[in-house]
């Protein structure tokens, strides 16, 4: 129970998407750099990630690797046309922001990558949640580094003016994104070896309780 | 003086560098010889003729449109796929082999759609890109850009990965500063 | 191992006293303010050091002193009256960033200080290249009034200088505060330079990279006035010192530091020339860091040859002599000798795969998969050797579930060697490793 339940939140937490993975990266880079940029990533790559994979998931799994691949792509770039289309409709100036990290969310790791090497080999219920979470661990890190490098590069939080004595400009570059990025990920890797410690220290306990 | 300007051009105009397209392939790339070698070739194979495809694509797709853009580009390279990996089979059995997990792995890259993306991009703001030779030229210089970044890495692989470095930032942490630094070195010379 | 560590603390005390001269010049010229921004990033890298340090659960040592020497470097390079805030926010970039992520000072990769500046252009490029003239004082906490741009700001526009040889040798002239005393640079140069506390070869290399262009493709009127300018401007001088020369970061063999530093020193000069930078020299020398390690990769590789060699070499004598021994007991004279066997063994894979010069320069990563440290792909990527391996007849059999299970083991194992008891063996075995490299 506890090792399914695990592997359902995965995802968001002990092996999140973006912190452990690595996976889907560069639009964190380039466009986690104010939170409306975020927000509008985080409502394309959920829209598409989840409905591409939910699709993609009843091709037959006989068929070669290759062409499943080239299947959940076309499945992808097929389901980006009605999102571009809603999202052109009614949050004019999103798809522009966002750029050309908007068609490439199609073709990101969780569909093309992840797909055959985790999701597709779950219970379809289970699956489903997986997604979620992974889902959400793209979106909670997205939204976090959005708004700590909104603050410290622009001295706001959603384009609404904070008090900042001095501005580090060059958060909101690429590199800075590199660099943010990569602390982030050292941060997460110490919690989870901390917790992780934990774990074991409470397991001897009860090891020796036992006793 | 040419070359210098030309490397800095090159640097600046890097996917990896200044886009961060492709940089989890790159950390797999850099990790060893053959997977540089490997990742690096067909990588550039891909945003070479992928390049090319782009440029039939945006050349006869009408703007009304430009929706199915993704759509034609993926399936490009969807065929590029498969093309790669049947001339492989047929060619030598043994470089099928060695070589397909650097197709699977390279074809449908941020590295290469984003390849594909930034030269329609340009092509759009600037008519007199839309040439057969300068989309070509344009997806070679991706694939050199690739490598370049992957070499960068390469160098301070080892270092990266050292016991020497906090167990929290060893590898890929530790390879996003290393990156990050670089890039900002790129920038500062822009 | 103590002489390495009494050499690492005399490097940093000849340091510290030169950097300490050119202090002494800065406030001469610029008052209390640009001794106050020194002591501020003192404290602050020091603070940020210990922090750091703790946070490794290592304690803070005389040795981890030596982050005073970058902080000194930084404030040497900024104008006196740069906000104290951004220079302690580079300090502690310095320190966090760009040093103790990779490993600290055992482990170094970049230069902290060049980073540090780096870092500054990016974010506050203007506070950082408008000065104020010397002798104008300004308060300690006083804003600053009457900024001007930097004389090498002036040389890129005009093609000259309006100020004497005393006047230039001496530092009286707009800039950054410590990087402008072309003569005491000059003499901390030789003395480090005589007491091997910087690679001479990188600082040669710099120095003449950029004085052979400037002669050559001169920026002034002559070629003379060119050189001239060239050298007390752009930071040239300074740069070349405390950050191309390096030790921790050039590569340690005179010979490969000489084309490191003549790398930077060419390029910067012909970004000097072709573009309207200033003091492109420190961008440079981040941006060759993968250079000097290539190199120093590549002086490893060879150490390793020669070591190899000379094991061969042993073997081949002790073969020859039992052979002659042999052979005397039998009494019997053989005059062919096998070469071939006197040579070490070559695998086949090795004899088919052609090295290529330019991997064999930048990895230190043997023929095998594995690096030869840290973490290999899977460790990065869980996925990703499942996904370089997966095939088409493969589909099969990796949905029956079985390598779930030993992705399952592999995570399990991850995690357990990011414990810290576990990692401290580890440690120790590539320590140990690492200490018989060098």
């Amino acid at each position: 129970m506890s090792n399914s339940r695990s592997s359902v939140f995965d995802g968001l937490l002990r092996e999140n998407t973006v912190l452990s993975s690595l996976l889907v990266i560069s639009p964190v880079i380039m466009c986690g750099d104010t939170l409306r940029n975020a927000e509008a990533l985080v409502y394309a790559f959920s829209v598409i990630t989840f409905f591409s994979v939910m699709i993609a998931s009843f091709v037959p799994k006989k068929l070669p690797y290759a062409v499943k691949i080239i299947i959940y792509a076309v499945i992808s770039s097929l389901i980006y046309i009605p999102v571009r289309i809603v999202t052109q409709e009614y949050f004019p100036g999103i798809v522009a922001r966002i750029g050309i990290y908007f068609p490439l969310l199609a073709v990101n790791s969780l569909i093309v990558v992840q797909t055959e090497t985790k999701f597709f080999r779950m219970k379809k219920l289970k699956m489903t949640f997986s997604l979620i979470f992974s889902i959400l661990g793209f979106d909670a890190v997205m939204l976090l580094t959005a708004v700590i490098r909104e603050l410290l590069a622009y001295g706001t939080i959603n384009s609404k003016v904070v008090d900042m004595h001095t501005l580090i400009s060059g958060l909101g570059m690429p590199f800075g994104g590199f660099i943010f990025l990569g602390l982030m990920c050292g941060l997460y890797r110490k919690i989870r070896s901390m917790a992780g410690y934990e774990d074991n220290k409470v397991r001897s306990e009860e090891n020796v309780s036992g006793n | 003086m040419f070359l210098v300007t030309e490397l800095i051009a090159l640097l600046a105009a890097n996917l990896i560098l200044t886009q961060a397209l492709g940089t989890s392939t790159l950390f797999i790339a850099a990790g060893s010889r053959k997977n540089l070698v490997g990742t690096a070739v067909v990588i550039t194979i891909f945003t070479t003729a992928g390049s090319l495809a782009a440029y039939i694509i945006q050349r006869e797709l009408p703007e009304k449109y430009s929706y199915l853009t993704l759509l034609f580009y993926t399936l490009s390279v969807g065929i590029l796929y498969v093309i790669l990996l049947s001339a492989l089979y047929f060619i030598s059995r043994k470089g099928f082999e060695k070589t397909r997990k650097y197709i699977h792995l390279s074809a449908y890259n941020c590295a290469v759609m984003g390849t594909l993306f930034t030269i329609t991009e340009k092509a759009q703001n600037d008519a007199s890109f839309m040439t057969l030779k300068s989309f070509f030229l344009a997806g070679l210089s991706s694939g050199a850009g690739f490598i370049i970044a992957a070499l960068i890495l390469t160098a301070a692989y080892r270092k990266l990965n050292s016991a020497k470095v906090p167990a929290s930032f060893r590898g890929f942490p530790a390879m996003l500063v290393y990156l990050g630094i670089i890039s900002m070195a790129v920038y500062a010379l822009r | 191992m103590l002489k390495e560590k009494r050499n690492e603390r005399q490097i940093w005390l000849d340091m510290i006293i030169t950097l300490l001269t050119l202090e002494v010049m800065a406030y001469f010229y610029y008052g209390l303010r640009a001794a106050f921004l020194a002591g501020v990033c003192a404290a602050v890298s020091a603070a940020a050091e210990f922090i750091c340090l703790r946070l490794m659960h290592k304690d803070f040592t005389a040795d981890d002193l030596t982050c005073t020497s970058d902080a000194l470097i930084i404030a040497l390079m900024l104008p006196a009256v740069m906000n104290y805030r951004i220079a302690a926010i580079a300090c502690v970039f310095a320190v966090t960033a760009a040093k103790n992520i990779f490993g600290g000072r055992n482990n170094m990769i970049f230069s902290p200080a060049a980073a540090a500046y780096v870092f500054m252009m990016t974010s506050w490029r203007a506070q950082l290249l408008q000065f104020t003239e010397p002798h104008v004082k300004t308060g300690l906490f006083e804003n600053a009034g009457n900024l001007v741009s930097s004389a090498s700001h002036s040389f890129k526009v005009t093609g000259k200088l309006n100020y004497t040889d005393i006047e230039l040798l001496m530092g009286n002239f707009s800039g950054p505060v410590g990087a402008v005393s072309i003569l005491l640079l000059l003499v901390a140069a030789a003395i480090l330079i005589f007491r091997r506390d910087i690679s001479a070869g990188a600082f040669i290399g710099c120095m003449g990279g950029i004085l052979f262009l400037a002669y050559f493709v001169p920026m002034a009127s002559t070629p003379w006035l060119s050189v001239k300018y060239t050298l007390v401007t752009n930071m040239n001088l300074f740069a070349s010192i405390y950050i191309v020369s390096d030790k921790r970061i050039a590569p340690k063999r005179n010979y490969y530091a000489f084309f490191y530093g003549l790398l930077i020193g060419a390029v910067s000069y012909i970004l000097v020339l072709t573009t309207v930078k200033e003091n492109p020299i420190v961008m440079v020398s981040v941006l060759f860091t993968p250079a000097a390690l290539a190199f120093k990769n590549l002086e490893k590789r060879i150490e390793l040859a020669k070591a190899e060699q000379e094991e061969n070499e042993k073997a081949a004598e002790q073969e020859a002599n039992k052979e002659a021994e042999e052979e005397s007991q039998d009494y019997e004279l053989n005059a062919e000798t096998d070469e071939e066997a006197l040579l070490p063994e070559v695998s086949e894979e090795e004899a088919a795969e052609p090295d290529s010069f330019l991997y064999e320069l930048l990895s230190e990563t043997e023929e095998n998969e594995e690096p030869a440290y840290g973490i290999d792909t899977a460790e990065i990527i869980p996925e990703a050797e499942e996904f370089l391996y997966i095939s088409e007849d493969e589909t099969e059999e990796i949905l029956t579930g079985n390598t779930e299970e030993t992705a399952g083991q592999e995570s399990e194992n991850t995690e357990h060697s990011e414990t810290d008891e576990a990692e401290s063996d580890e440690e120790n075995a590539l320590n140990k490793e690492a200490d018989e490299d060098e």
